[in-house]
């Protein structure tokens, strides 16, 4: 059965009169039955509710309650023309490092303060839902949950899903059931085909609003763009022939014709801004830093190693999921201090994840990590640090490091403040205060600093690497963010023949990943394999047990980064190329 | 008052009116707050709240602000709190239905004489409630209506003068008739949001028709040239996009179409003299009314040309009366039948005293009616 026009359409004769709510009969019923709350109770339910009564989108409601976020006047401009002008239906495509996530995350905000969205759902790539929710918590006090069973679509109403997970079996039925208020899409440029199963799955969903988020919507031609306007608003560029005869100028599809024209139309459902002179962050300098273990670490390392690619490849096939993530545990431990692995190695030569001869291994192993008190990479943190007066945080992954380094940095008569999750909230203020007054170090775990503005340093030192490059980036951007006015030097200590040599030769040498801008580095990951995290394709290529096997799947790996960071470049061209006539600078 | 500062003073306030121990130290407010309404605000028996967003987290302060959590709950509990409440307001002495006559325009000057029949005391019921228009986005109202049974009328109150000028009487007695004070209450409700209701609905369909116009434009169109390209081609695409379409209309109706909703918030009972008062103009029968002390608000007359029962009031003699929004200035009396009005905007006399016209709203219009009488 189709619709009519004037069925589309509420008649027009139809007044629209007050509806009074049911609930004004109970009132009615219990007044004055028994005492009221008194005379300042009543002048207080009348302020209660003018105080919350929402005049439109007159005014942004939300910043008082946002931490940890800059106020930037284009991301508030953003904000107000998605609300006012473009009805909630909108492309949010700055370039990467304007704070596209702040923006989704101020929209959702100034809905949910006004009671127009309740049930909000955010579709990203498998790598980014940790880091979606981090900060819509953190940010935006919106407690969201990361989908995890078919149940959270009904229960869950707030909700973060891979799309790639979304779109299959039985979350797709589930998904598609029930109306959202919202619906945001980052890395938006994975539906630039509209016979994909994602664009039909984000088309499919019955939604209120929705932002789509991506900084290079054009990553061939201009049909993709065509493409993402359609699942907003259909009509908007025409049809699909009346587009392409009309805005596509070349062959390719790759140069836009009636550019005023498309520029208008654009502008109605696209929000783009470019880095002007004052978004532009002042430059990196890496400092690589490899370190050779000593005879008695090189060893603890090699034996480690092998009992973790022993158990991983284990041919019992006994191994559990549990025992897995035991192991890569372990062998991040191993990367960070000789202090991080005793302790587990300890804990693990007692569990039943393991039999008898490897929790005899482990003791073993214990013991050897236990006897060594002093770690090369140290010395060379101290050399480094006694080459600057300046402030420095000094990153680590495992709270036995951070307590290791603490001591070594402190009897080297350093001011150190330490920093990590098990700090209560006001301690954390005042660590954050101390480092900014009068302490040299901010010696810290992963929780180093989430949202707080740290720039007054410029120096981050990674002592140990994690394996998601993601919680790399995360690091240097407590210092290098808009605020940031000189040079910021990035520091990588690792030591020789570990998975961190293979970490940095991918990340630094292939895709010279600490010279990227905030954000790039998303980009790029993402092109690469959505159902493995890149942290499990380290740890499969650091278990392999022939050396020639891993130098080359490292290199496999590898070139699929360099093809991915060329790829982007292209791309990144291409819409500069493309957009830039629908572009706003963004100014001083 | 600043937003902040009133901000600050509601939280407070509700706190203290819910029984909690209030302290204030180093931009932080401690809270100790008694078991009952721990549950509501979601909170341990002591905690620290902050106005301040660089203090968030201090002693694990909550962040008070707008779009906070914390603040969320505070109001949802005040909301749900003081919903009835009597209150009794004291006539000052002297002759306050003269007074009151004067500031609804019927003062000695006008030739109108009255005559007071009888005061007593009586409860007025003053309703609040909140007015929501939805569609795609929220505008929301809040109204005083305050309400007389026996004369069968209800007329909008001034925010400011809900509370002003009363006393607490929690031992008032009898309730006001309540289901009549609605019926009328609502009535005047509806009456008074009919503007913006209608505003809010045009705007709403406007932006419904432009979007319903698009998607059919864009489906019916997509349509044609699928079937112009080929003529024999697939009817189950072309079923699918009719399906599409008409996903996205129904869509686009539940989005644009606008709702308006009104829920009564409070009712406070006010027990204030009412005196019976006969009128008598210059010529014509004389009209009886009924005025109470608190809101001075005269029931029983009627304007000759829009029918309102709201004041100020101007005799247009032969016993005819009209509110003065209808009644005509000096200057339309004077102009010649005809004649188009000016649109020349008004000039303020040189005393500095407005135009015969009064400004909007019923205290505003209370006051240039009591100041033009008392002018030189």
């Amino acid at each position: 059965m189709s619709l009519s026009s004037a069925e589309a359409t509420p008649s027009a004769d139809a007044a629209l009169s007050l509806q009074f709510d049911e609930s004004d009969a109970d009132l009615l019923a219990r007044a004055f039955r028994s005492p009221g709350d008194g005379p300042q109770a009543w002048r207080l339910n009348g302020e209660a509710h003018r105080m919350s009564l929402v005049d439109g989108f007159d005014r942004l409601l939300a910043w008082p309650s946002l931490r940890g976020v800059g106020r930037y006047p284009h991301q508030e401009r953003t904000c107000v023309r998605v609300l006012r002008e473009m009805h909630g239906r909108a492309i949010l495509a700055d370039e990467v490092g304007l704070g596209k996530t702040v923006e989704a995350g101020l929209i959702l905000k100034e809905y949910a303060i006004r009671g127009l969205v309740r049930r909000a759902l955010i579709l990203t790539p498998a790598s980014l839902t940790g880091q979606w929710r981090e900060e819509m918590e953190s940010k935006f006090d919106l407690g969201f949950a990361v989908l995890r069973s078919v149940r959270d679509w009904e229960h869950r109403p707030l909700l973060i899903a891979s799309i790639d997970k979304a779109k299959r079996g039985p979350h797709r039925a589930a998904a598609q059931q029930r109306p959202w208020d919202l619906v945001i899409v980052d890395e938006a440029h994975r539906l630039k085909n509209r016979l994909s199963v994602n664009w039909r799955f984000v088309a499919s969903l019955s939604k209120k609003y929705m932002l789509l988020l991506t900084a290079t919507p054009v990553q061939n031609d201009l049909d993709e763009l065509f493409n993402l306007v359609s699942l907003l608003k259909p009509g908007a560029l025409h049809t699909y022939d009346r587009f392409v005869e009309r805005y596509v100028g070349s062959a390719d599809g790759r140069v836009p014709a009636h550019v005023p024209e498309l520029r208008d139309r654009l502008r109605d459902v696209m929000v783009r801004h470019r880095r002007g002179i004052a978004f532009t962050l002042p430059p990196r300098r890496v400092h690589s830093l490899p370190v050779r273990l000593s005879p008695a670490e090189r060893r603890l390392y090699d034996d480690v190693t092998d009992f973790v690619r022993d158990a991983y490849w284990s041919a019992s096939g006994r191994m559990s999921w549990a025992a897995r993530l035991t192991l890569i545990v372990l062998q991040r431990e191993i990367g960070s201090s000789t202090f991080a692995v005793a302790t587990t190695l300890g804990r693990l030569a007692q569990s039943p994840l393991f039999g008898a001869a490897e929790r005899d291994r482990l003791g073993a192993l214990q013991r050897d990590a236990a006897a060594i008190t002093s770690n090369v990479k140290a010395i060379h943190l101290l050399g480094f640090l006694r080459s600057s007066d300046e402030k420095a945080l000094v990153f680590t992954q495992y709270l036995r490091t951070l307590q290791y380094l603490q001591g070594v940095l402190e009897r080297d008569g350093y001011r150190v403040v330490v920093y990590h999750g098990s700090l209560p909230p006001a301690a954390k203020d005042a660590a954050v205060r101390a480092f900014r007054e009068d302490r040299q170090i901010f010696l810290s775990t992963e929780a180093g600093g989430e949202g707080r503005n740290l720039q007054f340093a410029r120096t981050v030192v990674n002592y140990d690497l994690p394996w998601n490059p993601l919680r790399i980036e995360q690091r240097i951007g407590r210092v290098h963010r808009l605020g940031q006015d000189r040079e910021v030097h990035v520091v990588n200590l690792w030591a020789q023949d570990t998975v961190e040599a293979y970490l940095m030769e991918l990340l630094d040498r292939k895709i010279h990943m600490f010279e990227l801008v905030v954000g790039e580095l998303d980009l790029i990951l993402g092109t690469l394999d959505e159902r493995r995290s890149f942290e499990d394709m380290m740890m499969e290529i650091w278990t392999l047990r022939q050396a020639e096997e891993r130098r080359a799947a490292l290199r496999r790996l590898g070139d699929a980064l360099v093809r991915a960071r060329d790829e982007y470049d292209v791309m990144r061209e291409r819409n500069e190329e493309v957009l830039r006539e629908v572009s706003e600078e963004v100014p001083a | 008052m600043s937003e902040a500062a009133a901000l600050r003073r509601f939280v407070l306030d509700t706190l203290v009116d819910v029984g909690a121990a209030v302290s204030e130290a180093d931009s932080l407010v401690w809270v100790q707050v008694p078991e009952k309404v721990r549950s509501d605000l979601e909170v341990p028996a002591t905690f620290a709240i902050t106005f301040d967003p660089d203090r968030i987290g201090n002693f694990e302060a909550e962040l008070v602000a707008p779009g906070s959590y914390f603040l969320e709950r505070i109001v949802s509990l005040a909301a749900r709190r003081g919903r009835w409440d009597v209150a009794r307001f004291e006539a000052r002495a002297g002759d306050w239905v003269g007074e009151s006559l004067s500031e609804c325009g019927l003062g000695p000057e006008t030739g109108v004489h009255f005559e007071t029949l009888e005061i007593e005391e009586t409860a007025l019921p003053l309703l609040s409630f909140r007015v929501t228009l939805i569609s795609d986005e929220k505008r929301e109202h809040f109204h005083f209506i305050a309400v007389c049974p026996a004369a069968g009328s209800a007329w909008e109150v001034d925010p400011a003068m809900a509370d002003s000028g009363l006393i607490a009487a929690p031992d008032a007695g009898v309730p006001p008739d309540l289901e009549t004070a609605y019926r009328l209450g609502t009535e005047k409700l509806r009456e008074r949001s009919r503007d913006a209701v209608g505003r809010f609905r045009a705007a709403s369909l406007q932006l419904l028709e432009e979007e319903v116009r698009r998607i059919f434009g864009y489906f019916d169109r997509t349509t044609e040239e699928i079937q112009a390209a080929d003529p024999n081609g697939s009817q189950d695409l072309l079923r699918a996009i009719r399906g599409e379409r008409d996903r996205r209309l129904t869509e686009t109706l539940e989005r644009f179409d606008p709702k308006a909703r009104a829920s009564l918030c409070a009712i406070r009972a006010i027990r204030t003299p009412m005196a019976r008062v006969r009128l008598r103009f210059l010529s014509g029968a004389p009209i009886e009314g009924t005025l109470d002390a608190w809101s001075r608000h005269l029931n029983g007359l009627s304007c000759e040309v829009c029918h309102g029962t709201e004041g100020p009031w101007k005799p247009q003699g032969s016993g005819r009366i009209r509110c003065v929004r209808c009644a005509p200035t000096q200057v339309e009396s004077a102009r010649p039948r005809g004649r188009p009005r000016s649109d020349t905007p008004r000039r303020r006399r040189q005393d500095g005293r407005g135009s015969g016209r009064s400004p909007r709203g019923s205290r505003a219009r209370f006051r240039a009616a009591s100041g033009r009488r008392r002018g030189p």
